[in-house]
């Protein structure tokens, strides 16, 4: 349940299998009231998912005693269910979604342009849905992820190996993979990172939901080098079968000056944390992070 | 470039690119050896970021354009790598 797409998965076929059964002959009703019983059993038994979700949790609701925190972890993994299900039934064609975009004229205008951009996106929300969103646009997306995680990434988005509409750079290969990344920016592609984690590149310290916490900086050191913005993808389940994407978020990193580059990434990387942190304000159980970002030299 | 440059020229400028772009503090070009690894745990140690702004500015400075990553694993290794890369395709 706690699965991240950039995370082992949890759960086997015969599960999956399941969840497709009641989603097939009941509906997304069927298939989330499925998810209780099973949300339960990761809820009781994978002590690792529930610490990193209590670390998130104890900061976002910081006046709540441990038992409730307990009970949020629940709620938490259940709802990250619910965005798990939406995902099988998009990607199988067996509901249909409705996209509430904030502003259809910016993608629009980024779409036009012929300067690629920088995704960046977090475990928040349903960002994976977002991206399937991203196809009608016609650039090539590329994601910068490490190898062992290709599979479960192909299978969130629906990746056909042989479609040229989404690519995978691996951050394992020459000097973090930036030559491919650079270039696919050149094209005028999209290249997508995740914030939250630092796939081989340093990090920085941030304030972070009232703590310091690791966010990795090489998203807008590339940016800054390659003079391209960094577009924040969000994406919220509003609805039954709604939902709200957000790509209004656009960080332009140009440097001041060549000194001090650090100091300069970090403002970048803040402005990230405080669109995160915003968005975790108003859906605090739309955080995925499942990872202990505030722990020391961790990321 | 109207007139082509000399390998020499190309090393030299190229070291006086790297110092000034990747803000290299305390780092003298005549202190940049010619077959040097730059990147990784050498004297200079750079790294992936600094990886970026070389391929950003081989192209902006030189016109270079690297292709992929075998050609990137070739030529990002030294300032000799590169200048011929340079001398050879500018």
């Amino acid at each position: 349940m706690p699965d991240t797409i950039d995370q082992p998965q949890r759960g086997n076929k015969i599960g999956f299998w399941f969840f497709r059964m009641f989603l097939r002959f009941g509906g997304l009703y069927a298939a989330y009231f499925l998810l209780y019983g099973v949300t339960l059993h990761y809820w009781l038994f994978d002590t690792k998912a529930v610490k990193t979700a209590s670390a998130y949790l104890k900061r976002r609701f910081p006046l709540d005693s441990k038992i409730t925190i307990r009970f949020k972890v629940y709620k938490l993994f259940y709802s990250q269910g619910r965005q798990l299900i939406d995902r099988i039934a998009k990607i199988s064609g067996a509901i249909d979604f409705v996209f509430n975009f904030v502003d259809m004229d910016m993608l629009n205008q980024l779409a036009s342009s012929k300067k690629g951009y920088i995704l960046l996106t977090a475990h928040a929300g349903n960002w994976q849905l977002a991206m399937t969103e991203l196809e009608q646009f016609d650039k090539k997306i590329s994601l910068v992820m490490r190898s062992e995680n290709n599979e479960a990434v192909k299978k969130a988005l629906n990746i056909n190996t042989t479609d040229d509409k989404f690519g995978i750079i691996s951050p394992e290969e020459h000097l973090g993979g930036v030559v491919p990344v650079i270039k696919e920016l050149n094209d005028g592609n999209i290249v997508s990172y995740m914030g939250d984690r630092s796939y081989g590149f340093e990090s920085l310290n941030v304030n972070f939901m009232g703590d310091k916490a690791n966010f990795p900086y090489g998203a807008f050191a590339i940016a800054a080098a390659t003079k391209v913005p960094v577009v924040i993808a969000l994406a919220s389940k509003i609805g039954f079968k709604t939902y709200k994407v957000d790509f209004t978020n656009i960080i332009n990193p140009e440097y001041k000056s060549r000194k001090n580059k650090k100091n300069q990434l970090s403002e970048w990387v803040q402005e990230y944390a405080d669109i995160l942190n915003d968005f975790f304000e108003e859906y605090p159980y739309q955080c995925f992070l499942f990872h202990d970002v505030w722990e020391k030299n961790k990321t | 470039m109207s007139d082509k440059q000399s390998l020499e020229q190309i090393k030299a400028q190229l070291k006086e690119e790297l110092i000034e772009n990747l803000s290299l503090e305390d780092i003298e070009p005549e202190d940049i050896k010619d077959d040097e690894v730059l990147f990784g745990d050498g004297s200079i140690g750079l790294d992936s970021l600094d990886a970026v702004e070389i391929v950003v500015f081989l192209q902006r400075i030189w016109g270079i354009e690297i292709q992929n990553m075998e050609e990137g694993r070739e030529i990002l290794v030294s300032i000799d790598t590169m200048a011929d890369h340079i001398y050879a395709n500018a």
